[in-house]
């Protein structure tokens, strides 16, 4: 069951004369050498695992939760969100503000709708609520603005998404 | 500055050497006319193959003062980029890309800003030995070179106690780091200061008695003198004094305090040492005399040990052989030159890297020029002696940065254990054995 | 002088400052304040040492720094939201917490998640296991002085951290599992993933061997350093790789499985000092154990749902209760009282950080402040989970 970490056996089992040649091994920094062959190896520029971010983009997974978007239907660019306020329920620090009135056939329509990302952790709970898949975490990253105010996405926003500086390399 | 002071000492040592030229060195302030004719006449025998230090050049000497004084300063601007590209690839990253094609103007950018950073000097510190800390340490790293022979005549002086010297004012160094972690007023840097001296202190004796099993076989102080023995012994002093090599191999990284030696600056128990007070030009400083030391402690054990400035095999004079050494320096530039050229060539042709590629272009093309300078007959043989020495002592820079690439910290008490217990008595028994050996040689 | 003698490693009241009517010119100690900014403290610990030179007498711990309040947010977040808070306590090792919190409430409301999702579980954790031991490895190294170790050992992090994106989005805070099982399924992928990180990883280990392992350097600084014996270790309740170094198989992994470990082929690495150089090789072949798990894992995921019945209005039965798992640090637990609401009434954890913190006093007392640094590392925190 158990591993012993095989170290250190007891000195006393070891012949005197391995004990000697071990003693005299050690005389030579041949632990030092083999780490100073393995630094000198790794020296190939092939080895290089940096990945120079602005111009090479890292390539983000499908499921990545990033900036939040409210997706239009594809035909009639109308907005998929039906304003039921799930995401702003399931939302454990209460950053989204989903605003609605009536229309005239009685049903709600969505008048403005702010994602405070200031506050966001990114957790995916508001897509994970969201009945119509209008709420998606999308593959956007650059989330950095200039001011605390810039954080607060209102709906064109959330709707156009966010357009950061492309750099090519 | 610290360089002519530094030729001053020189001039004075010479004046105790042979009271003969007493009067010479009296003269040093004179106009160097006058001093020249003076010099002239008390050592007649000083011909254009000895320094000009020696032969009371003092326009030359201070022509050669400057020279050392860019060199070494281009030494370690270049030293700090190929430390931060070398230490980086054995660290399976880039360095510095931005600023400049591979970064080639990173340490100009970071000078630039160290220059331009407010100068701090922490309340309670005190503000004399504060600013003079910074100040011993690169006078002393730079001074101890007006001794260090870069070729035959290329060199300041060649003092006939031209180790003792560079071993006295490089320890000076210590001096600046104790100043600085005591003049902070702050617990890091007196920590950091504390370890340097007794670290710097115990290694200085091993490095002493390592350069005495060295003096044993050439005989002369003279740091010209023992690379002249090493030509006329026909072999580099590393084959007849291994151990002490590698003894002074070992103390030197210790000397200057380097990874796995650098308990002094160890960023990650002391925050920075001894220097962590400072900052902007004050700091940079620190920086200067840290690499200026470690050139100086390489060119020493090249000096010592390794031929100095001969090139290798100089005893075997087979046809064209000589010709063919020659033409390495050259070699060596056009290689170089053909590197960046080539990685300038395969830059993509986008807008945004057009300034880098040309800027790679430009640094190909002066290398170019350099390897094509280097390759005509009078420069060749010229160039030829600084040209192999330094390159050893490249070699040294080169280990410094691999060490630091691999090995861990070794603690303080380990350190003092290593150099009083394993070190010092191993230089020692070296000595003994080496002076031994000697006086029974025919 | 009093506080020359040394008090009971266990106990042992607050650090004394000088007394009114002594001067400090009269003592030979200094006071040297070790964080909360300081490049090795990983985080914002604060020691307060008592140094002789270079000598520590006396070592306090001052925490609090990265104090977010996490318990009580637990008490003002329904279940399901707690569930990314978790994520934020130890930060290294996010699907871990997420393990812990999710199967305490799984065990309160009385479901159990699906063989399928039990079997994610267990892969997920013990890769963020090795995460978590590489992010140790890196900097513990860099702490003793071993500047490349860190590279390569982010080298491989980003390698799992690319896995844990790609299957549940975030690579760090990754709320990867939810109460009764997982949101999302496998990706297509994963199979492969896993196979090759398996496959690619202990040659990686053996780098990390072959730069420190026989290292004569990291030997010194290691071996010895930082002792503490299985009694210690059991009355300050230090769990996790501290404790199997003293000595003690204690495994929750094997003591009372979870998630359907028990199904699973491996070891316990075992140290014999108890001491910095045990610490590691016991963290190191801990790292090969994982990967073992995770190659019979990915051999056997077993088709099936991925949730399992868990109601839309989650609201416990009125309860207490407590689980702990065994975290990359040590023992996690949680323990929650519910009132029957949508929130728990009182959340608790039991990070092992701030337990195995505890032992640190005990350990630098005599040490040198090079040690106080590889002691820190050694115990791996993280001050996220020890403030909460």
């Amino acid at each position: 069951m158990t591993l012993r970490v095989p170290e250190r056996q007891a000195r006393g089992t070891i012949r005197p004369w391995a004990a000697l040649r071990e003693r005299l091994l050690r005389l030579l920094p041949l632990d030092l050498l083999r780490g100073m062959a393995l630094t000198f190896r790794r020296q190939a520029p092939s080895a290089v695992y940096t990945e120079q971010y602005p111009q090479q983009r890292p390539v983000v997974a499908d499921r990545f939760r990033g900036a939040p978007r409210l997706n239009n239907d594809f035909e009639t660019g109308e907005t998929l969100c039906i304003a039921c306020n799930l995401c702003a329920l399931a939302c454990p620090e209460a950053l989204i503000v989903v605003g609605a009135e009536r229309n005239a056939q009685n049903r709600k329509e969505l008048t403005f709708f702010t994602y405070d990302l200031s506050r966001c952790m990114f957790c995916g709970l508001c897509e994970d609520v969201c009945p119509t898949d209008a709420l998606e975490l999308t593959q956007d990253f650059e989330l950095a603005s200039y001011s605390r105010e810039g954080a607060i996405w209102d709906r064109p926003m959330l709707e156009n998404g966010p357009t950061p500086k492309r750099y090519e390399k | 500055m610290s360089m002519a002071g530094g030729w001053w000492l020189v001039r004075n040592a010479e004046c105790c050497r042979r009271p003969g030229v007493l009067a010479a060195g009296l003269t040093a302030a004179l106009p160097a006319p006058a001093a020249n004719l003076l010099a002239a006449v008390t050592s007649p025998q000083a011909a254009a193959t000895s320094p000009p230090g020696n032969t009371g050049h003092f326009l030359l000497a201070t022509v050669y003062i400057l020279l050392i004084f860019a060199g070494i300063s281009v030494g370690v601007i270049v030293m700090n980029w190929v430390e931060r590209k070398v230490l980086a690839h054995m660290q399976v990253r880039l360095g510095p890309m931005r600023v400049g094609p591979h970064g080639l103007l990173q340490p100009i950018a970071d000078a630039l800003k160290l220059l331009l950073k407010e100068d701090l000097v922490p309340q309670g510190a005190d503000h004399l030995v504060f600013w003079l800390a910074p100040v011993v340490v690169v006078v002393a790293a730079f001074s101890a070179f007006t001794a260090i022979p870069f070729g035959p005549t290329a060199a300041v002086s060649d003092l006939n106690i031209g180790v003792l010297f560079v071993l006295a004012v490089a320890s000076l160094g210590v001096l600046g780091i104790i100043f600085a972690g005591w003049s902070s007023n702050s617990h890091y840097p007196l920590l950091g200061a504390l370890r340097a001296g007794a670290q710097m202190v115990s290694y200085e004796i091993t490095i002493g008695l390592a350069v005495v099993a060295v003096l044993l076989h050439t005989g002369t102080l003279s740091m010209q003198g023992i690379v002249r023995a090493q030509i006329d012994h026909q072999q580099w002093l590393l084959f007849r004094e291994p151990v002490a090599f590698g003894l002074f191999a070992v103390a030197m990284v210790a000397e200057t305090n380097r990874s796995p030696f650098d308990l002094p600056e160890a960023e990650s128990e002391l925050v920075a040492g001894y220097h962590a007070e400072y900052s902007g030009f004050r700091w940079s400083l620190f920086m200067l005399g840290e690499y200026a030391g470690m050139m100086l402690v390489s060119a020493v054990a090249v000096t010592l040990w390794l031929g100095g400035w001969t090139r290798p095999f100089p005893n075997v004079h087979a046809a064209g052989l000589d010709a063919l050494f020659s033409f390495v320096p050259a070699a060596c530039f056009l290689l170089l030159a053909g590197m960046a050229l080539r990685a300038a060539w395969k830059m993509p042709g986008h807008r945004r890297w057009r300034v880098q590629r040309d800027g790679l272009a430009v640094f190909g093309s002066l290398l170019l020029g350099l390897g094509l300078l280097l390759a005509v007959p009078p420069m060749r043989t010229a160039c030829q002696n600084v040209f192999w020495f330094v390159l050893k002592v490249a070699v040294f820079q080169y280990l410094f940065i691999w060490y630091r690439a691999t090995f861990p910290r070794y603690r303080y008490d380990q350190l003092l254990r290593i150099g009083w217990r394993i070190l010092i008595p191993t230089a020692l028994a070296n000595l003994v054995l080496s002076a031994t050996l000697t006086a029974l040689r025919p | 002088m009093s506080h020359r003698t040394t008090p009971d490693p266990l106990r042992g009241g607050p650090m004394t400052a000088p007394a009114p009517g002594e001067s400090h010119l009269d003592s030979s100690e200094m006071i040297l304040n070790m964080g909360p900014q300081h490049p090795s403290t990983h985080g914002v610990l604060r020691v307060v040492l008592k140094l002789d030179g270079e000598r520590v007498v006396d070592a306090e711990c001052v925490i609090g720094y990265l104090h977010r309040g996490v318990e009580k947010i637990g008490e003002h977040r329904t279940y399901m939201q707690f569930n990314p808070y978790v994520d934020r306590m130890d930060y290294v090792s996010a699907v871990s917490n997420g393990l812990g919190y999710c199967e305490a409430v799984e065990k309160l409301q009385g479901v159990v998640a699906p063989p399928r999702a039990q079997v994610v579980r267990v892969m997920l954790a013990e890769l963020n296991r090795i995460s978590s031991h590489i992010v140790w490895l890196g900097t513990h190294a860099l702490d003793i002085g071993a500047m490349t170790p860190v590279f390569y050992s982010f080298r491989e992090r980003e390698e799992i951290l690319k896995i844990f994106e790609k299957y549940c989005g975030a690579r760090l805070t990754t709320h990867a599992f939810r109460i009764g099982g997982l949101q999302w399924d496998l990706y297509d992928g994963f199979e492969s993933d896993l196979r090759r990180f398996c496959q690619t990883f202990p040659a990686r280990v053996d780098e990390y061997e072959t730069l420190l392992t026989e290292n004569r350097i990291w030997r010194e600084r290691t071996v010895g350093v930082g002792r503490l014996d299985a009694t210690t270790c059991k009355a300050l309740g230090v769990t996790g790789p501290v404790l199997r170094a003293a000595g003690v198989a204690w495994d929750l992994r094997k003591a009372q499985p979870y998630s359907g470990y028990e199904k699973y082929a491996f070891e316990i690495p075992v140290g014999e000092n108890g001491d910095t150089y045990d610490r590691y090789r016991v963290r190191l072949q801990e790292m090969r154990q994982s990967c073992r798990i995770i190659a019979q894992a990915v051999d056997g995921i077993p088709d099936g749902p991925i949730l399992a019945r868990i109601p839309k209005v989650f609201k416990p039965p009125v309860g207490e209760v407590y689980h702990s798992i065994e975290a990359p640090k040590g023992e996690l637990g949680f323990y929650i009282v519910s009132d029957g609401s949508l929130q728990p009434y009182r959340l608790r954890v039991r990070p092992p950080s701030f337990v195995n913190l505890q032992a640190l006093r005990g350990m630098v007392r005599g040490a040198l402040v090079a040690d106080v640094v590889a002691i820190i590392g050694s115990i791996d925190i993280v001050l996220g989970e020890v403030d909460r």
